[in-house]
Order: C-alpha cells, then sequence, then structure tokens
C-alpha cells in the first residue's frame, strides 16, 4: 500500500526508484484521468455538450461493482474470484451504460436547443442528485467504503522498485479499453456514424443515421468506460467514496478540455498531462504535496490562456 | 405614480406578500410550516389561473418606484417583527447577502455571458480578505468591506486573461479550475488558518459594535438586526447600481456581447472591455458581500467557499431567471428558507435543491421571475 | 462627385486550402450604389467580412477614404465609418427595436461607466434624443413600427427584421453601407419594397455609398448604379449594368456552360 500513498515529507534528495514510484503512480492516475476524459469528448463531439454527471457516473460505476460483489458473496460466497470480478465489471459498467442512456435520452437530448450553460448546468444538478441519492440511499453511504481486493497480490520487486500485478492488470486493462474503444470510432459501422453525427448530426440523418439511436449508444460507450475508471480506483485504493465523482469529474473535463474537446486523443493526452502535472506538483514543487492540486489546476488555467481550444484542436472558423 | 388607487392596492399587494413572509417565517412546527407553503402555492396557481399575473405586473411596473419603497418597508416591517429571534435575522441576513452576491453573478453572466463557476472562491476572497485585514491591522470595518471587493476583483483580473481568450466551455473550465484551486488553497495555508479557517472581529461603525445586542428604549433586540440593517442596506445599494447597469447603454453594450459577439464588434462595441468591465464589477460586488457575510458569521473556513456554492449561486440565478434582478432576490429567499424551514428535509436539502434546478432547466428555463425586455426609464415605457 | 471613397488591391482570403477571394481589385465612388453579383460561394460574403474586419485577409490592400484599413479588427473599421447588415439576421432577438438600433450608435452616445450609473438626468437626456433620432429612421423605413419600438425584436417578422438592421446599420451615420442580400428570405414583393426604401433612404442621404449583394438581376438593375461581378472568389467584371448583362463571360458564369451552348 506504502507506494500509492504520496509520501508527504520532503524530498532532499530524490533517488531515482523513487521517481520511478511516482512515475508508475502517474501512469496509474493517467489512465483513470483518461477513461473518463474519454467520455466527456465523446459526448461532446456527437452533441457538442458538457456532461458534467459524467464524474459522478465514475462514481456509481464502483458503487455498483460494490452492490454487486456483495451481491455475489451473499448468494454463493464460495463463487471463484475470477467469476465474481467478471460479474463486478459487467454489472458495474452494465448499470451505468443504462444509466447514461437514460439520462440522455430525458435530460441531454430535451436541453439540445438550450444555451450550453444550461445543460452545463443542468448535468451538475444531476451529478449533485446522484451523489446525495448514494449518500442518503446507500447503506451508511456517508462514510468511505473499502473496496474487495479482487485482483491477486502478487508483485515484483526491482531493486527498491515495486511493481504489483494488480497494477499492471489494471493498466493493460484500461489500455486494451481505451485502444477498443478508439477501434470502434474508428473502424466500425457504429463509429463510423458516431463520427459522421460528430461532424454534422444533420447531414449524418439525412444520410440515414439513427440520430436517436446513436446518441444512446455513445452515452452507453462513454458511461460504460466511466464506470470502468470507476471500478479501476475502487481497486487501486481498495476504498470508495460518494465523493469521488466531483473531483474526478473536474479533472476528466479538465484533460478533455486540455486535450482539445471532440478530440479521443486529445483526450487521453490531457489525462496523462494533468496525472503527471499532479505528480510534478508533488514531486517538484517547493511546496508541500498538498498544493499538487493548487500547482495541477493552476498550470491547467495558464494552459488554456496559451491553447484557448486545447492542444490538439482543429481551429474552427465561425460563419457570418 | 399613477393614482392612489393604484398605491392602494400596491400596498395592498405588498402587505399580503410580508405577512405571508412573516407567517411562513414565524411558524414553528412542520405541519403549520406545510400548510402555509401549500397555501402559497395554491395561491400562485389561482392567480395564474385567473391570468392575475398580468395585471400585477402591469401595475408594479407602471408604480416601480413605489413598489420597491414598498418592498423596502416590509423587509423592514419583518426584521421589526422578528426583532429577538436570532435565527431568523440570520436567515433574513443570509438572504441579502447572497442576494448580493448573486447579484454580482448575474451582472458577469446575466449581463455580459461572461461564465463564473467560482463565484463562491471570490465571495470567500472578500471575506478571507477582510479577516487578514482586521486581525492584522487596525483598518476600519468598512474599509475592509471595500478591501474585500478590490481584493477579490485584483485576484479576479489575474483570470481575466484567461477567460478572455477562450470561450464557452473551455472559459467555464478555467473558472472551475480556479474555485478547485483556491478551495484547496485555503484549505492548506496554514497562514490562512488552513480547514480551521479564521476568526473575525465584529463589524463596527461609527463606534456601533455589531456583535452586541441592540439596546432600544430600554429594550433588548437581537445584535442580527443590525447585520440585518447593514446587508439590507448593501443590498439595496447593489440592487440600484445593477438596476442603474441594466438601464444604461452599459447594459446595453453588455447584453449585445453575451447575445452576439461578431454583431457587436461589428458595431465598434469592444468585447473585451465589457467583458473586463463586468467580470470586475461582478466579483467586486460578490467581494464586499463576501467581507460583510465573515463578519456576521465571526468565523469563516474554507467550506464555506466550494464549488458546491458556487453552483448554488449559478442555480439560484437560473431558478430566479438569468437578468431578472427580482427574480435573483425571490430566488435566494426560496433557495435559503425553505431547507432551513423543513428540519426534517435538511438531510436532503442538496438532493431537493439540485433535483428541484434540474426540472427548472428542463421545464422552466426562463427562470421564475424572467427577465423583462429593457426600460430605460423607472415607470414609463422608456 | 465621383471621388473613390472605397478600393482595393490584389485582395486575397484563403482558408486553409480554399482560396474564398483571390486578388480582388476593386473601386467604389462616393455616393454609388454598388450591386455585388455572382453565384453562390463566388467570395461575395467572405468579401464583406475581410473588408468589415471579421476575417484579416491572407494578402492585399483595403483603402477607404485615403487611410490603409487592410486587417483593421471589426471595432476599428466601424469606427473608421463602413457599417454592414448581416446575410443572415443577426439582430439581438430578445433585446427590443430600440436596442437593437442603439447598437449602431453606440459609440456617440456612451457616457463612460460612471457617467451611466450616476449622472441618471444626463442619460435621460441623451436617452430621449436617442429615441428621436431612432423614431425617424424607423419612420423612414416602416412607420408601422414606430410606435413599438419597444417591443423585442423576435416579435417582428422577416422583412421587418431587415428594416430595423438596415436602421441600426444606418443610425451611426456610415459613410459606407454593406448590405449582405437584405432580400434573402423575402416575397418578390417585399423585397421590391425595401429596394424602393433603400432607394427613398438614399436619396435623403447623398453621399452615402451603399454596397448591396442581391441576386436577382432585375433589382440589381433598378436600384444600382454600378455592378461587379464576383466568380470564384475572382471579379470577372465591372461597370454599369448595362455592360455587364451583356458580357459573355457573366453569362457563363451565371446561366452555366450548357445554357450558353444552346444560346450559340
Amino acid at each position: 500500500m506504502h507506494i500509492l500513498v504520496f509520501n508527504e515529507e520532503r524530498f532532499g534528495s530524490m533517488d531515482f526508484s523513487l521517481l520511478l514510484q511516482f512515475f508508475i503512480n502517474g501512469c496509474m492516475l493517467g489512465m483513470m484521468y483518461a477513461l473518463v476524459a474519454v467520455g466527456f469528448t465523446l459526448f461532446f463531439g456527437v452533441l457538442d455538450v458538457i456532461v458534467f454527471s459524467h464524474g459522478d457516473s465514475v462514481m456509481v460505476g464502483a458503487f455498483a461493482g460494490l452492490t454487486s460483489y456483495l451481491f455475489c458473496m451473499y448468494i454463493s460466497p464460495g463463487m471463484p474470484v475470477w467469476l465474481v470480478t467478471f460479474f463486478v465489471f459487467l454489472a458495474g459498467m452494465a448499470f451505468v451504460a443504462g444509466f447514461g442512456m437514460l439520462v440522455s435520452r430525458f435530460i441531454i437530448m430535451p436541453l439540445r436547443s438550450a444555451p450550453a450553460l444550461n445543460t452545463l448546468l443542468a448535468t451538475m444538478m444531476l451529478g449533485t442528485v446522484m451523489r446525495e441519492a448514494v449518500r442518503l440511499f446507500f447503506p451508511d453511504g456517508s462514510n468511505p467504503k473499502p473496496f474487495p481486493r479482487l485482483l491477486p497480490d502478487w508483485s515484483w520487486k526491482f531493486g527498491d522498485v515495486l511493481l504489483r500485478f494488480d497494477n499492471l492488470a489494471l493498466f493493460v486493462a484500461g489500455v486494451l479499453l481505451i485502444v477498443g474503444v478508439a477501434f470502434l470510432i474508428n473502424h466500425s459501422r457504429l463509429g463510423m456514424a458516431i463520427r459522421a453525427v460528430a461532424q454534422d448530426a444533420e447531414a449524418a440523418q439525412i444520410m440515414g443515421v439513427n440520430f436517436p439511436l446513436i446518441v444512446l449508444l455513445t452515452f452507453a460507450i462513454g458511461s460504460a468506460v466511466a464506470a470502468f475508471a470507476g471500478l479501476m480506483n475502487g481497486l487501486y485504493y481498495n476504498e470508495i467514496n460518494f465523493n469521488l465523482g466531483l473531483l474526478l469529474g473536474a479533472i476528466g473535463f479538465s484533460s478533455a478540455v486540455i486535450g482539445g474537446l471532440g478530440n479521443i486523443y486529445g483526450a487521453i493526452l490531457g489525462g496523462f498531462v494533468f496525472a503527471f502535472l499532479q505528480v510534478i506538483g508533488t514531486v517538484a514543487t517547493p511546496f508541500s504535496s498538498a498544493y499538487k492540486d493548487v500547482f495541477a489546476f493552476g498550470v491547467v488555467i495558464v494552459l488554456m490562456a496559451i491553447f484557448p481550444t486545447g492542444i490538439l484542436s482543429e481551429r474552427q472558423s465561425q460563419r457570418v | 405614480m399613477r393614482s392612489s388607487k393604484d398605491f392602494f392596492c400596491c400596498a395592498g399587494l405588498a402587505f399580503a406578500l410580508f405577512a405571508y413572509l412573516a407567517l411562513l417565517l414565524g411558524a414553528e412546527e412542520e405541519w403549520s410550516i406545510a400548510a402555509y407553503v401549500l397555501l402559497g402555492v395554491v395561491v400562485v396557481v389561482v392567480l395564474v389561473a385567473l391570468d392575475v399575473f398580468s395585471t400585477i405586473e402591469r401595475l408594479v411596473q407602471s408604480n416601480e418606484r413605489t413598489c420597491q419603497v414598498l418592498m423596502v418597508l416590509g423587509t423592514l416591517g419583518i426584521i421589526a417583527v422578528f426583532r429577538t429571534d436570532h435565527y431568523t435575522l440570520f436567515l433574513l441576513g443570509t438572504i441579502f447577502i447572497y442576494s448580493v452576491a448573486v447579484l454580482g453573478i448575474n451582472v458577469q453572466l446575466g449581463y455580459a455571458g461572461v461564465i463564473n463557476f467560482s463565484g463562491a472562491s471570490f465571495f470567500g476572497i472578500g471575506g478571507y480578505t477582510a479577516a487578514v485585514f482586521l486581525q492584522h491591522t487596525p483598518t476600519p470595518p468598512l474599509v475592509t468591506l471595500l478591501l474585500g471587493g478590490i481584493f477579490s476583483a485584483v485576484v479576479g483580473s489575474v483570470l481575466l486573461f484567461p477567460v478572455l481568450r477562450t470561450s464557452g466551455h473551455y472559459s467555464a473550465l478555467v473558472t472551475m479550475a480556479f474555485a478547485l484551486l483556491l478551495k484547496v488553497f485555503l484549505e492548506v495555508s496554514e497562514w490562512l488558518g488552513g480547514p480551521q479557517g479564521l476568526a473575525l472581529p465584529p463589524f463596527k461603525f461609527l463606534g456601533i459594535n455589531f456583535a452586541e445586542d441592540l439596546v432600544l428604549f430600554g429594550n433588548e433586540y437581537s445584535f442580527y438586526v443590525k447585520y440585518d440593517l447593514a446587508c439590507l442596506l448593501l443590498l439595496v445599494m447593489t440592487f440600484m447600481f445593477v438596476q442603474r447597469i441594466e438601464r444604461s447603454w452599459m447594459g446595453l453594450a453588455m447584453d449585445a456581447v453575451r447575445i452576439d459577439e461578431t454583431a457587436a464588434a461589428c458595431f465598434g462595441i469592444s468585447i473585451k472591455r465589457w467583458k473586463i468591465t463586468a467580470f470586475t464589477i461582478g466579483n467586486f460586488v460578490i467581494g464586499v458581500a463576501g467581507a460583510l457575510y465573515s463578519m456576521m458569521l465571526s468565523y469563516i473556513n474554507p467550506s464555506n467557499f466550494t464549488f458546491s456554492d458556487s453552483l448554488l449561486f449559478l442555480s439560484i440565478l437560473l431558478l430566479g431567471g438569468i437578468g431578472s434582478i427580482w427574480g435573483v432576490i425571490a430566488a435566494t429567499a426560496f433557495m435559503v428558507v425553505i431547507p432551513e424551514k423543513f428540519q426534517v428535509i435538511q438531510e436532503y436539502r442538496y438532493l431537493i435543491y439540485s433535483a428541484m434546478v434540474l426540472a427548472m432547466i428542463v421545464f422552466r428555463p426562463s427562470g421564475l421571475l424572467p427577465r423583462k425586455p429593457r426600460t430605460y426609464i423607472a415607470g414609463g415605457l422608456l | 462627385m465621383s471621388k473613390v471613397l472605397f478600393s482595393c488591391r490584389s485582395l486575397t482570403m484563403k482558408f486553409g486550402g480554399l482560396t474564398a477571394l483571390n486578388k480582388l481589385d476593386l473601386d467604389i465612388n462616393e455616393g454609388d450604389i454598388l450591386g455585388l453579383v455572382g453565384p453562390n460561394g463566388s467570395g461575395k460574403t467572405t468579401f464583406f467580412n475581410v473588408v468589415t474586419g471579421i476575417y484579416r485577409p491572407t494578402d492585399g490592400q483595403v483603402v477607404f477614404d485615403g487611410y490603409d484599413i487592410t486587417g483593421f479588427s471589426p471595432q476599428a473599421v466601424f469606427e473608421a465609418g463602413i457599417s454592414r447588415t448581416f446575410q443572415r439576421s443577426r439582430l439581438c432577438l430578445e433585446l427590443s427595436i430600440f436596442d437593437n438600433i442603439m447598437l449602431g450608435n453606440f459609440k456617440t452616445h456612451n457616457l463612460g461607466i460612471l457617467g451611466n450609473i450616476f449622472r441618471r438626468k444626463a442619460f435621460h437626456k441623451t436617452c430621449a434624443e436617442e429615441i428621436e433620432k431612432a423614431v425617424e429612421l424607423i419612420r423612414l423605413l416602416n412607420p408601422a413600427l414606430v410606435g413599438s419600438i419597444h417591443r423585442p425584436v423576435a416579435d417582428l417578422s422577416m422583412i421587418d427584421r431587415r428594416r430595423i438592421e438596415i436602421c441600426r446599420a444606418l443610425i451611426g451615420k456610415p459613410r459606407l453601407l454593406f448590405l449582405d442580400e437584405p432580400s434573402a428570405g423575402m416575397t418578390h414583393d417585399e423585397t421590391n419594397q425595401l429596394m424602393d426604401e433603400i432607394l427613398a433612404m438614399k436619396s435623403d442621404e447623398r453621399r452615402l455609398t451603399i454596397v448591396l449583394i442581391e441576386h436577382e438581376m432585375g433589382i440589381i438593375g433598378k436600384v444600382t448604379t454600378r455592378c461587379a461581378v464576383l466568380n470564384f472568389g475572382e471579379k470577372l467584371c465591372d461597370g454599369t449594368y448595362q455592360s455587364i448583362v451583356e458580357n459573355p463571360l457573366v453569362q457563363e458564369a451565371y446561366l452555366g456552360q450548357e445554357v450558353t451552348e444552346d444560346e450559340v
């Protein structure tokens, strides 16, 4: 557990292995942020909206996973761990995907013609509703919940560096998921429809793309990815909390925006940029590590000043 | 004023409104509060059904000054009724201060269209500025109010550059990042008291200590009466200030910048200038409000100024109707009083708040009291 | 009378690989009504946008009244004395008619921040004056609107919105007015009516120079004193209406290859 928690002490002489540990940590965080940011950027792509409750979908995913774990333990305590893990992921991702579809159908779509701010605020309110609902209605929801260790705790030691199997597995799974989503978007019929809608919803509709269906599927995909991020968060920290969505949402949004909204690769880049900003904030700033978020968000503001439409964005000229 | 008949109509309406508010605020048992709320809802529904509202609206519009004076008198009446009740008076003060802060956001978002997701941060900057100055220097409290506003505007000007360069969601992110940043900063900064925050000495003016109970003609009244009067004065001043902004060429320029930047620029209106003006004025107003609020609380900590509070400000603005000054005040009163009165739902208040605002955005996006087309001179069509 | 008020030299605007304007040379005399014609996508609106500062030209020079205004911001172009309307109406729909018109001469009556807030007497005075000016202009175009100048523009019909847009462009007393297809979305009769109004207004303001984008050639013939034809971002020719109508290049661009062949 010790590598997961940032050391609060000041680092006078920084040795290589410690740096490597920070690097591993940054990769894990970056993967999580990238997964969240991909959802933001997908939704922005198809509908030009920011769905701020996406961060809370991450949290709901983690809680749905926890619930299904408890359910599995209840009906058959002797169930093999790999099966439980499978169920946890399946249930978490399916639940959040379904929820995301409902959100898109009943909140996002009716607000399509409204100003962008209204959608943003509406989804922020929705996020609060989700957060509060979990806090109030999940048994003892206002306290942090232990999340089961589902992955084997093998680890390898390279010198002073501890590489844990569960970290590696989660990271690889994350990479596979992102590659899968990117492949889906770039090389499948569904992906082609999504890209068509992203470019010009009206034209796509005229060409026979079923717009409402594509929106639903996009929300299902993005939300399922968010749920995966939530489960990853739970497995990584072995603890989940009704409140984790707010900051993750803000970070995911920041990452998507840093990368340039609507661009999947931008979102991934943004996620890792943000994670490493936090790591740098912990390691390299002259203050204590408590300032890491101050540093990271400060840099985000500066980045926005330099790249007002994100790092990897195409310039768009407006029609007059 | 058009006629004495109009005057009596207005006075009657104001009396009914404030009598109702007094009853609601004074009610203690859950069932009586629920009954009053129900009564209010029924009356509103009946008025809407009978189409009386448009008549009232016309009446109020053509007797604007009278109505404004009546509103202030009514509020003073409410303060007089609850003169010994700390709790209700504190609620009233909170309503006044929050209204001031949301009016600041209204100038930014409602007029110039500058998104600000860090309203509570500027509120906090005002409060912390007052706290630091009052703790470490012999600055008179009245001056610290101004300093709170000035500091908040100055810190805001750091954000101006990225805010002006970005638009839409991108500039929303800038202010959001600032809100999160400032909250963490306040929590970890030892100099500012960390999570425990800072204590503030009371507001003093002309030798009057606002933390001591008010003694008039040998009777003792709550010290909050003084704070309420100060807050009400601030609200009245802000009200006039913001209304004059709206009813002037400034308001027009800001509206143009919000609605269509390209068209505005093509008619010689500087986008930058008006966004800067609106953002700075807004932050100043929010900062002053924050300074007075923290003196009234006498103790501030970072949890008063979170991102959720910024969201609350924006929700109030949306609930009341973006750009609508009376809407802001009505929505603030609603958002502050209802959860406080229903202790049962206290626990559920964020859930109810957000569900309500969500429903509002989906079903009535123009708000409770939508903004009216601009009139440049009070009372007239003009 | 025929002093050159506006001219551009080899004005070029490229968007990525697309050349929207290619080495455009154009002179406009003071007091002219210049008709700018050309097929869709020939660069007429881009020309307006480049001149009024919405786009920065890739190359070339714009001279107005002897001053080089190339690459000026929209504000600076407006201050130099050029005003415009938009193809897709860009009124502020939720604002009143009066508000929209007032945007057009914002600079002249603004009292500064403190003046706006604290000098209410002075403000009321300017306000009353401005209302008179606005009413005078509206009366020129549609007297029926005078009574409702405090109604939101959203309530108005298309033709009235165009009128208000023209009022907004005129109230700042520009020397050069760009009208970007004012007849878009209007019936034939409405178009004729609007053009008569523009002519009437022009006869009041002899020195005003107008550039008009219009598709209907009949209207162009009736209203304009000179014409310029654009095609694929290049100027085909300019001159009197008669000369351009008879120009074979124009016939080809406008009527298309096949028809021309048929005629031959």
